[in-house]
C-alpha cells in the first residue's frame, strides 16, 4: 500500500513560480501521467516528489508521512531518468546491482535478482557489455531494470522515451504498460507527448504553468476538455479552433470567423454574445450532407491519403487551416466543394479566456 | 583544372601534415640541441658551424653534474679548471624538486576539485569569483615578491620547503579548481542522483561514480601543475637559494660570473629535469589521452 499526497506543493525560482499550490493525491498502483508543455512545471513536481528539488512550501507524504525532509534514497522510490543516466564505467550487470549493492542485499541474492530482473525487461544478453556498447533503447531497459531490482512501491519517469525515436518509443511504451499491468506498483510518469499520455495513463494529469489544468481518464480528456489549451495539446491530428465571435443571430447564437459563418445549437441561445473560439476535432467533421447541426459548402485545397485515413484540408490559407478526418481513400477531388457538417454534439465552445462555454 | 572532391580532401590532408610536421620540428629542436648537447666535449659546444651530432660524444658531462666528477677527460681545456664545484647539488635540488612538487600539487589538486565540485554542484563560488580566483593569476609573480618576502622573512618561511610549497599550492589552485571543474562538469547531474535514489550517500555517490568519471581529468590536471610547479623559477629563486635549492634554481648555478657559460653541464642538468617528467608522463599516459580529450562521458 503506497499513496503520494501532494499538499498545497509549490515551488518558486527566485521570482518565478514554477509549481503553483498543487493539490493531489495519487492512489496505489495507479498510472498517473503529468503532461503539459516543458516549462508547465511537470518535471519539476516530478523532482519534488523525488527528493531532489525541495518545495518552496507544501508538503509530500507518501504512505501519510511527510517526506519532504527525508533524502530521495530513503523515500521507497525508483526513478528512471530521460538521459538514463547509467554508470558508463561500470558493465551492465554492475549498474543493475548498484542499488542492491547500497541496501547491503548478499551477494548470491544479488545475482539472482539482477538475473529475474533482466528477464523481466529482456536483457539478458547485455549483462556482460559495458553501457556505451548499448543502444538507446537497450539504454533505457537496463535504466528500467536497475529501477526495479530494487523493488520500490513507486516509480517516477522523466520523460523516460523521449530521446528514442518513433519505432523504439512505442516498443518501449508497450513494455511500460507490460511492467505495470504485472508489478501493479505506483508509475508517476512525467511527459510532454500528449500521445503517451492518452496510451499510459489511468489518470492524466495536464499542467499549463504551474497549475494542474485538468485530471481525468484519458477518455475524459479527450472527449470532454475544460479549456481551449487542454482541447488544442490533446489529440493527432489537433482538434479545429477558429478563432471568432458569438453574434446573436435570427435564429440564436451564431459563430462568425473569417472562413465561415454557422448557427450554433439551441443549448448555447443563453450564451453572451462576444470574441471566443470553435473547436471541433477532425474525425467528428461530416462530408457530404450526412447527419445533422450546421454545415458549410467549402472547396477542398489539399487532400492527405495516410492508407487507412485520409485528411482533407480547407482555408489553407488561414493560421491553422481546417482539417477533416475521413475513413478510407474514397476518391476525393482536390478543388472539389463539398458541404462541411458540424455535428451538434461535437461542438466545443470556448470563452475570449480559454474555458469551456457548455 | 578543378579538383574532384576526393582530390580536394587528399591535398588538404597533405597540406596539414605538412604544418604539423614543420611545428613538430620547430617544438622539438631545443629538446634535441638540449639532449645532443649534453653529450658534446666543451669544444663542441660554441663551435661553429654547430655541432649537431657529435661524433666525439661523451658521458663527463653527466659524471661531472650527477656524479661529482671533479677531473675532466684527457683532452679538457685547462680554462674550466676554475669551475667551482662546491656550489653544484643536483641531487639535493632534485630531491627538494620532487618533495616540493609532488606535496603541493597534490594539496592543489586534492583542494581544487573539492572546491570544483562545490562550484559545479552547489554554485559556492559565483561566475564572478571564478574569474576572480583566475585573476589571482594574471599578477605577475615579481610584483608580489616584496611583500611576500617580508612576510616569510616574519613567519620564518623563507628558504624552506613549508614556504615554498604554501606559494605554489596557492599560485596553482585556480588552474586546478578551472580545469577539474570542466572535468566535473561533464559528469551529468542526473547520474549522481540516479545512484542517489538508489541509496548511494553522497560521499558513495562521488566516490563510486564522479571520481571514476573524472579520475583521468584529475591526472592530467596533476601533470599539468606539477608540471608548473617542478619548473617554477622567479619565486624558488627569490624566497629560497641557499638552503632549499630546486632544479630550476640550481640549473642557473651553471651560468654566471664565476662557473663562465658551461652549456654541456647545463645540458646534462636539464635532460635530468626533463626526464622525471617524461616518465611520470609514461606512467599515465592512458589517462592523458582521456583527460585532454575531454567527453569521456556519453550523454
Amino acid at each position: 500500500m503506497s499513496r503520494i499526497e501532494l499538499v498545497n506543493l509549490r515551488k518558486e525560482y527566485g521570482s518565478v513560480v514554477a509549481v503553483n499550490s498543487m493539490d493531489l493525491t495519487i492512489e496505489d498502483g495507479e498510472f498517473i501521467v503529468f503532461v503539459g508543455p516543458s516549462g508547465c512545471g511537470k518535471t519539476t513536481t516530478l523532482r519534488m516528489i523525488a527528493g531532489f528539488e525541495d518545495p518552496t512550501a507544501g508538503d509530500i507524504r507518501i504512505d501519510g508521512e511527510v517526506v519532504n525532509e527525508k533524502e530521495p534514497g530513503d523515500r521507497d522510490l525508483g526513478m528512471v531518468f530521460q538521459s538514463h543516466a547509467l554508470f558508463p564505467h561500470k558493465n551492465v550487470a554492475d549498474n543493475i546491482a548498484f542499488g542492491l549493492r547500497m541496501k547491503k542485499v548478499p551477494q548470491d541474492e544479488q545475482a539472482r535478482k539482477v538475473q529475474e530482473v533482466s528477464e523481466l525487461v529482456r536483457i539478458t544478453h547485455l549483462l556482460g557489455k559495458m553501457p556505451a556498447q548499448c543502444s538507446g533503447g537497450e539504454s533505457q531497459r537496463i535504466a528500467l531494470a536497475r529501477t526495479l531490482v530494487t523493488e520500490p512501491s513507486n516509480f517516477l519517469l522523466d520523460e523516460p522515451l523521449s530521446s528514442l525515436d518513433a519505432k523504439l518509443r512505442r516498443e518501449l511504451r508497450a513494455e511500460c504498460d507490460r511492467l505495470h499491468d504485472e508489478l501493479q506498483k505506483t508509475f508517476v510518469y512525467v511527459t510532454h507527448d500528449q500521445e503517451e499520455a492518452m496510451t499510459l495513463a489511468d489518470r492524466i494529469v495536464v499542467m499549463n504553468q504551474g497549475k494542474i489544468v485538468q485530471m481525468g481518464s484519458p477518455m475524459e480528456i479527450y472527449g470532454d476538455p475544460v479549456s481551449y489549451f487542454v482541447a488544442d495539446f490533446f489529440g493527432n491530428p489537433a482538434m479545429n479552433l477558429i478563432e471568432g465571435e458569438f453574434v446573436a443571430g435570427t435564429n440564436g447564437l451564431e459563430f462568425h470567423s473569417s472562413q465561415f459563418n454557422i448557427p450554433l445549437p439551441a443549448k448555447y441561445s443563453s450564451t453572451a454574445p462576444g470574441k471566443g473560439s470553435l473547436g471541433i476535432r477532425p474525425e467528428n467533421v461530416t462530408i457530404g450532407a450526412t447527419g445533422g447541426g450546421a454545415s458549410i459548402n467549402s472547396e477542398i485545397e489539399l487532400v492527405e491519403p495516410l492508407g487507412k485515413d485520409t485528411l482533407l484540408y480547407f482555408g489553407t490559407d488561414a493560421d491553422r487551416p481546417f482539417v477533416a478526418v475521413i475513413e478510407g481513400t474514397e476518391e476525393v477531388q482536390r478543388h472539389a466543394k463539398v458541404d462541411v457538417g458540424f455535428p451538434d454534439d461535437a461542438i466545443f465552445l470556448f470563452d475570449a479566456n480559454g474555458d469551456r462555454i457548455r | 583544372m578543378a579538383m574532384t572532391k576526393s582530390q580536394r580532401r587528399h591535398a588538404f590532408s597533405a597540406f596539414r601534415y605538412l604544418v604539423l610536421t614543420f611545428w613538430l620540428l620547430i617544438v622539438a629542436f631545443p629538446i634535441f640541441w638540449m639532449v645532443s648537447t649534453s653529450f658534446k666535449p666543451d669544444r663542441e659546444w660554441f663551435a661553429w658551424p654547430p655541432v649537431y651530432i657529435s661524433e666525439n660524444a661523451t658521458i663527463q658531462n653527466y659524471l661531472v653534474v650527477w656524479a661529482d666528477v671533479s677531473e675532466y677527460g684527457t683532452d679538457a681545456e685547462g680554462e674550466l679548471e676554475t669551475y667551482t664545484q662546491s656550489l653544484q647539488r643536483p641531487w639535493e635540488a632534485l630531491g627538494n624538486s620532487a618533495l616540493i612538487s609532488v606535496i603541493s600539487t597534490t594539496l592543489t589538486v586534492l583542494f581544487g576539485s573539492v572546491l570544483a565540485y562545490g562550484v559545479s554542484r552547489y554554485g559556492i563560488l559565483s561566475e564572478g569569483r571564478m574569474f576572480q580566483l583566475l585573476m589571482l593569476r594574471m599578477v605577475p609573480p615579481i610584483v608580489l615578491i616584496a611583500p611576500i618576502s617580508i612576510w616569510y622573512s616574519a613567519l620564518g618561511l623563507l628558504d624552506s620547503i613549508t614556504g615554498l610549497v604554501m606559494l605554489y599550492f596557492l599560485t596553482t589552485l585556480p588552474y586546478a579548481v578551472w580545469m577539474s571543474k570542466s572535468f566535473i562538469d561533464e559528469v551529468p547531474r542526473e547520474m549522481e542522483q540516479a545512484a542517489e535514489i538508489l541509496g548511494a550517500s553522497r560521499m558513495r555517490t562521488i566516490w563510486e561514480v564522479v571520481l571514476p568519471l573524472v579520475r583521468s581529468g584529475l591526472v592530467a590536471t596533476f601533470l599539468f601543475i606539477l608540471i608548473l610547479t617542478w619548473s617554477e623559477y622567479l619565486l624558488a629563486l627569490l624566497l629560497s637559494k641557499t638552503e632549499v635549492v630546486t632544479l630550476p634554481v640550481e640549473l642557473s648555478k651553471y651560468q654566471g660570473s664565476t662557473e663562465g657559460r658551461v652549456y654541456g653541464r647545463q645540458a646534462a642538468l636539464s635532460v635530468g629535469i626533463t626526464l622525471p617528467l617524461i616518465v611520470v608522463g609514461l606512467i599515465i599516459r592512458k589517462h592523458l589521452a582521456r583527460g585532454f580529450s575531454f567527453g569521456m562521458v556519453r550523454r
